[in-house]
């Protein structure tokens, strides 16, 4: 438990990652737009998209409902839809997300299997893949399987999308800092 | 409204009767639970006590020992056979120029660039002092083997070490609740689940808000017991994510929010009001709420109480990958901005029977 061989994993080409990646900017884009936390976060299984998550806190009074348990809902519903086994299908599920995972929801991708993660900038409050604390690389036999980081991946455009919120939301805020809940 | 009401599980010894067998230990951050780190120093009898306060400040300006006030600069002779009643430590072998040689140094080499009459310091000898100020009394006892130092006491903190901080009134209320979470997780374990359950609990009013157990087994495996609880508590106020069809994952339908809990009991650095420095205002719907959860929680989980903003915790058994105690800290790691008290070994007996002795 907790390893996975390398030849299992068939990993995305580095244009299916720019184009995945391309698309989560854009979600984070048209969040920003409609006055929304501007992250993206997408799921892609064998290049086909089958999870897309926005921030539900507010409309569930969950605390715990970031972009990545949203979209990880989805990938469960959509194998349920498709009549896949969610254990097949999650070891081959790659997440693109432009806000590096909170340790929740990096703990949540370890209990998923997901082998992969490409993210754009660090969350310095929360971040679980390197930020607070490294939950994909940590020795955790009994919590799910380690994945690999991609990080910084146009990681200033995250920071100015998050940034630019902040001020719009709150003009008084004392500084702005990058979070995502 | 309508009112819930929650079984009980069926009592194999009446609380009321007698006193209950486990004790509630504190889980302190790692700062309050490791051992003294130790500096070298140098010290020196005091061949002439009257010129001890000269001394002080003398040795105070040349060797500042720059964060160290908790260090007492004099003690009482550790040797009964020393003929001079008081020693004082003259400095830090790490503030020394390095000579490759520390050790072994006269007086006259350990101040030879300062102008301080050394006459009334007897030959200088090595100690270890503490290198942190002791934050719990088993700090302080062992720091004050080494050389003394000051000790801001946290009273809490030592009886709670005592496994003290409860009364056996509160200790019987908290079996009540820990009951509930053990009926709850061997319910779930009959619906083919991990044989954890939880309860949160409003402790104003000694209200149970939710009760669920793990539901990983089905169809979401993120589905553990404080998940499944946090959102419980998030459907009690009208919201929550998922619908549990289990008999034993249920809400009570919330009252006021409870208040924010004055601060920690466990000596924890307590961030002002969270609420109006953040930019939203988030449902921190556990603001205030006691969780009391079979098994230790796992890293999600304890991330989760973080967001959710729970008061305390209290777990029965702890487990390898716990992120309460066992491999991480999380209500007490640095750089988040909500702490919270956590104490473990509520019925651990039952709480382990739980894993190791499926009913
Ligand atoms: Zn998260
Ligand atoms: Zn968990």
């Amino acid at each position: 438990m907790g390893t996975r061989s390398e030849r299992d994993f068939r990993r995305p080409s580095p244009e299916d990652i720019e184009g995945w990646m391309q698309k989560a900017f854009d979600m984070a884009r048209a969040a920003l737009d409609s006055g929304e936390v501007p992250v993206g976060c997408l799921m892609v299984h064998s290049n086909q998209l089958v999870g897309k998550g926005g921030n539900e806190v507010n409309e569930t009074k969950n605390a715990t409902r970031h972009a990545e348990m949203v979209a990880l809902d989805q990938v469960l519903e959509w194998c349920r839809l498709e009549g896949r086994d969610h254990s097949e299908v999650l070891p081959q599920t790659v997440l693109y997300v432009t806000v590096e995972p909170c340790i929740m929801c990096a703990a949540a991708l370890r209990l998923f299997h997901i082998p992969l993660v490409v993210f754009g900038c660090k969350n310095e409050r929360f971040g679980g893949c390197g930020s607070v604390l490294d939950i994909p690389g940590d020795d955790l036999p009994n919590t799910g399987t380690a994945f690999e980081c991609i990080s910084g991946f146009r990681a200033e455009e995250a920071v100015e999308m998050l940034k630019t919120f902040y001020k719009q939301e709150n003009p008084n805020a004392p500084k702005p800092r990058v979070r995502k809940d | 409204h309508f009112k819930m009401e929650f079984p009980r599980c069926k009592r194999r010894r009446s609380a009321d009767t007698e006193p209950v067998s486990w004790r509630v230990l504190p889980v302190l951050s790692d700062e309050q639970c490791q051992d003294t780190q130790l500096l070298d120093a140098y010290a020196a009898p005091i061949a002439d006590k009257r010129q001890t306060s000269r001394l002080v400040r003398a040795l105070a300006t040349v060797y500042p020992m720059a964060g160290l006030q908790h260090i007492k600069r004099v003690r009482a002779r550790k040797d009964p056979g020393s003929p001079h009643p008081l020693e004082i430590i003259v400095c830090l072998v790490r503030d020394l120029p390095a000579t490759g040689d520390e050790r072994g140094k006269s007086i006259a080499e350990l101040l030879s660039s300062a102008d301080v009459d050394t006459s009334a310091l007897g030959e200088p000898f090595l100690v270890k002092i503490p290198a942190s100020p002791p934050l719990t009394r088993p700090q302080f006892e062992l720091a004050s083997k080494h050389w003394p130092t000051s000790f801001h006491e946290d009273k809490q903190v030592t009886v709670a070490l005592r496994g003290d901080l409860f009364t056996p009134g509160e200790k019987a209320k908290m079996q009540g609740f820990m009951e509930t979470a053990i009926a709850a997780a061997r319910a779930g374990q009959r619906e083919g689940m991990q044989p954890v359950g939880g309860v949160i609990v409003d402790p104003q009013t000694e209200r149970i808000v939710a009760v669920g157990h793990d539901c990983s087994q089905g169809a979401h495996p993120l589905q553990h017991a404080v998940m499944v609880c946090i959102d419980l508590v998030a459907r009690a106020h009208g919201g929550g994510a998922h619908q549990y069809k289990y008999a034993h994952c249920k809400f009570s339908e919330a009252g006021s929010p409870p208040r924010l809990r004055n601060g920690s009991a466990l000596g924890l650095e307590v961030k002002g009001n969270v609420d109006e420095l953040e930019p939203n205002a988030l449902p921190y719907i556990c603001t205030g709420c006691d969780l009391y959860v079979t098994r230790e929680p796992c890293v999600m989980c304890a991330m989760a109480l973080v967001h959710s903003r729970i008061g305390r915790v209290f777990y029965g058994a702890a487990s390898l990958d716990g992120a309460l105690g066992s491999r991480y800290k999380i209500h007490t790691q640095k750089g988040l901005n909500h702490h919270f008290d956590v104490f473990k070994g509520v019925m651990e007996q039952e709480c382990e029977d739980l894993i190791s002795k499926p009913s």
